[in-house]
């Protein structure tokens, strides 16, 4: 047993860490009042339309630190070989995420390319997967409609086939950036089937007759997720991505891969949160003795997160199913992130909630994670199905 | 990173598992079923285990070496790691047969009392003082007073846990210069009085162990303040991995139990309020796993472990005590039997969180760690 990194990604954890360091802490402040739009991921997309000069100027200083990371060879790091990337391992994009979130800077390293775009064929290579992997196409997932979200086999949006193409009718919920996205991958099911059977996934163009985005919805985390609709919207067949009637395995594995990111995230986020606690106590000695305990506590559960998301991410490198692993890892990592913001808030005060401050922010965020890729609930469903289908075989040591 | 066990640990995690199985469990019935009559003020209520299973079992577990761990294999142990000690203590965690293997620090093997310690002639305690408690050595209570000839121990009140022992090592600390040394004193000595025994609420003995002008040799001052932290940390290890063998069968059990009872018409499994509490306690059993693992490999590798192993203790015992919760509650009225071994994790498992670092009390010194770190700017 060695819980170590290995050579290669404990030298890839330093150059991260060296560039948190040296590039993004001390531009920390600068971003402590940076509008809400750079607070998460895939930011990118939704700011680069903006005429707004405060935004201009955040985004210059980000794309700033793309080109410097890029310049050290720190983007294409989850990328496979094939198509040019590191293809570093789950448990080095867990470490370099850990070192990021030392930083309250939301920079992400490499462009965000939904995973099961890799099952592109064809003419979709170029079309969708180099210009995602490039960061010069974003895309938006459509898979939660107005009566289905944590359960997305009651899904009702139809495709019918007509001759070389689908005819797509339904309405999707909540995609994220579908307003600036350049494509969705829509999730429809074949005409008369249920469940799982029949689902079908498609990448559809902005812009295609009969695909309207309706409006954005503002939420509680800064997001805007979008309101889709489909009438009649014809797609050619070569825009369905893996097979027909093959979609969800698909979604399955969309929602999975994300699952080691989100716990460290929630990791280095609540760090972040205790980190301000501290500073806040240090003029205030009574207050800090009262919540001293406190804190200690929530460290321990940290630490524990932390140790869960890796070996995880471990598991994952070995090719073993890691459902479980995933679902334990967003259930603790989130709910965890959430208690320690509501404690934060009760150490700080009414002060904390001011919409500036870290707390505050964190507050809003915290609360949307237990929701959003799957809530807590349906990640206990998960983890007691395969708890009563496979025992206690399911903890075992390997 | 390589979290698989090598192929000596699966061996060895084997080798426990059986004797686990074949000895400890299969035993459980006849010791689960004492009869414990109501008994005039005085008498013994505890559960015991007889005499001659317990030299039977020592002489078993001795053949296949999950005896004396961690001393060499030319002195009757069997030389493993902390991993390894984990991997044992955590198997015989799933029984509540009062049986554990022994393990006898390097150093007081190299004692006069070693071989007999190993070979089970001798038994040891340890009277650790505050530390029982806290968790740390900073609150120690005993003084001593070096003199040429040895130690003079000043007048000192300690709760001993298994207070029947030969031998007990506790720390104490010198007057003046503060000074912490780690002392063996047998039962017998003058000075040492074990008085006021009495049962505790689990089936073991507790009692005050006093001293008073307490004159130990210089040979029986066995070590210092880190050989005192060393132990703390392994007892919390030790704690650690025995809860989640507790947790493992509690979470066994309660699956099973949970397939196979129907009440009004459904099955228990097919109750969410039944499913998320197995959930739950899954999710405490393989975060505890890991930082329990995480704390021994770090020892077994020269890292600085303690707070480490002061996590493991806290997070599993905690655990496992919620396991022992759930298994009883799911297994409603047998859950208290004493037929069925769920009241007695519950006991035993509520007096883990207590020992070795109070939950409030390992919180504070983590949360106090922190904050100082924070006021000099360091990001861990």
């Amino acid at each position: 047993m060695d819980f170590h990194l290995s050579a290669d990604e404990e030298a890839l954890r330093q150059a991260v860490e060296v560039f948190v360091r040296e590039e993004l802490i001390p531009r920390e402040a600068e971003f402590a009042v940076a509008p809400d739009i750079f607070e998460g991921s895939r930011w990118k997309s939704r700011v680069k339309n903006s005429d707004d000069p405060e935004i201009k100027l955040y985004l210059a200083l980000m794309e700033d630190l793309e080109h410097k990371a890029k310049s050290k060879g720190l983007w294409f790091l989850d990328v496979p070989k094939e198509y040019g990337g590191e293809e570093v391992s789950n448990v080095a994009m867990t470490a370099i995420t850990e070192e990021l979130e030392k930083c309250a800077i939301p920079f992400e390293i490499g462009n965000h390319v939904s995973n099961i775009l890799y099952n592109c064929k064809g003419e979709q290579i170029d079309k969708y997967l180099w210009p995602c992997i490039r960061g010069e196409k974003t895309s938006a997932f459509g898979l939660s409609e107005p009566a289905s979200g944590a359960d997305p086999s009651m899904m009702q949006t139809t495709a019918v086939p007509e001759g070389e193409y689908f005819i797509i009718n339904g309405t999707k919920m909540f995609p994220t950036f579908a307003d600036v996205a350049d494509f969705v991958q829509l999730f429809a099911r074949l005409q008369g089937t249920k469940g799982r059977e029949g689902v079908t996934c498609f990448l559809v163009d902005k812009g295609t007759p009969g695909y309207r985005i309706v409006r954005s919805i503002g939420t509680i985390a800064g997001t805007e997720p979008c309101e889709l609709v489909f009438e009649d919207c014809r797609v050619h067949r070569s825009q369905v991505l893996g097979e027909v009637g093959n979609g969800w395995s698909l979604n399955q594995a969309w929602l999975g891969a994300r699952r080691f990111q989100v716990g460290i995230r929630a990791h280095g986020m609540a760090l972040r949160v205790l980190r301000a606690v501290a500073d806040d106590l240090r003029h205030e000695p009574r207050e800090a003795e009262k919540h001293a305990a406190a804190i200690g506590h929530l460290l321990g559960e940290l630490e524990a997160l932390k140790t869960l998301t890796y070996a995880a991410s471990w598991r994952a490198d070995r090719k073993l199913d890691v459902r479980v692993d995933a679902a334990q890892v967003k259930l603790f990592g989130s709910e965890l992130a959430h208690k320690v913001v509501d404690f934060a808030l009760e150490a700080i005060g009414p002060t904390a909630m001011r919409k500036e401050h870290v707390i505050a922010r964190a507050f809003r965020h915290a609360r949307a994670r237990r929701i959003v890729e799957g809530p807590s609930e349906i990640q206990r469903h998960i983890i007691q199905r395969a708890l009563f289908r496979e025992g206690t075989a399911l903890l075992e040591l390997q | 990173m390589e979290l698989q066990l090598t192929e000596e640990e699966k061996l060895i995690k084997e080798t426990a598992a059986q004797f686990v199985d074949r000895e400890l469990i299969a035993r459980e019935g006849e010791y689960l079923k004492q009869r414990q009559p109501f008994l005039p003020p005085g008498a013994p209520m505890r559960r015991e285990l007889d005499g001659t299973v317990k030299s039977d079992l020592m002489g078993k577990a001795r053949e296949i070496g999950l005896w004396a761990l961690n001393l060499p294999d030319a002195l009757g142990g069997s030389a493993v790691g902390n991993v390894a000690q984990v991997l044992i203590h955590r198997e015989f965690g799933r029984s509540v047969l009062p049986f554990q293997p022994l393990s006898i620090p390097a150093f007081l093997f190299e004692s006069k009392y070693g071989q007999r310690l190993v070979d089970g002639e001798l038994s040891l305690s340890l009277a650790f003082d505050e530390a029982h408690k806290s968790g740390t050595l900073s609150h120690l209570r005993t003084l001593y007073r070096q003199e040429p000839e040895g130690a003079i121990l000043q007048d000192s009140r300690i709760d001993v846990i298994d207070p029947d022992a030969d031998l007990f090592l506790f720390p104490a600390r010198e007057q003046g210069t503060q000074r912490l040394g780690l002392f063996v004193i047998e039962r017998e000595s003058s000075g040492l009085a074990i008085v006021d025994q009495a049962d505790l609420t689990t089936d073991s003995m507790v009692a005050r162990f006093s001293l008073f002008q307490c004159r130990v040799p210089n040979e029986q001052l066995l070590g210092y303040e880190y050989e005192a932290g060393a132990i703390i940390a392994s007892e919390q290890l030790r704690i650690a991995a025995r809860s989640l063998g507790i947790g493992m069968r509690c979470l066994t059990a309660s699956l099973e139990h949970a397939r196979n009872r129907v009440t009004f018409g459904r099955r228990l499994a097919e109750r969410q309020a039944i499913q998320w509490m197995l959930a739950d306690l899954s999710m405490e059993i393989r975060t505890s796993t890991w930082i329990t693992l995480e704390a021994a490999w770090r020892a077994d590798n020269g890292l600085p472990y303690f707070d480490e192993a002061a996590l493991a203790k806290k997070r599993a015992a905690r655990m496992a005590f919620q396991a022992a919760d759930t298994a009883i509650q799911i297994h409603g009225g047998y859950g208290v039997c004493k037929e069925f071994p769920f009241e007695g994790f519950y006991r035993e498992t509520r007096l883990l969180r207590l020992l070795y670092g109070q939950e409030e009390e390992l919180d504070r010194a983590v949360g106090e760690k922190f904050m100082r770190q924070q006021a000099t700017g360091n990001r861990q």
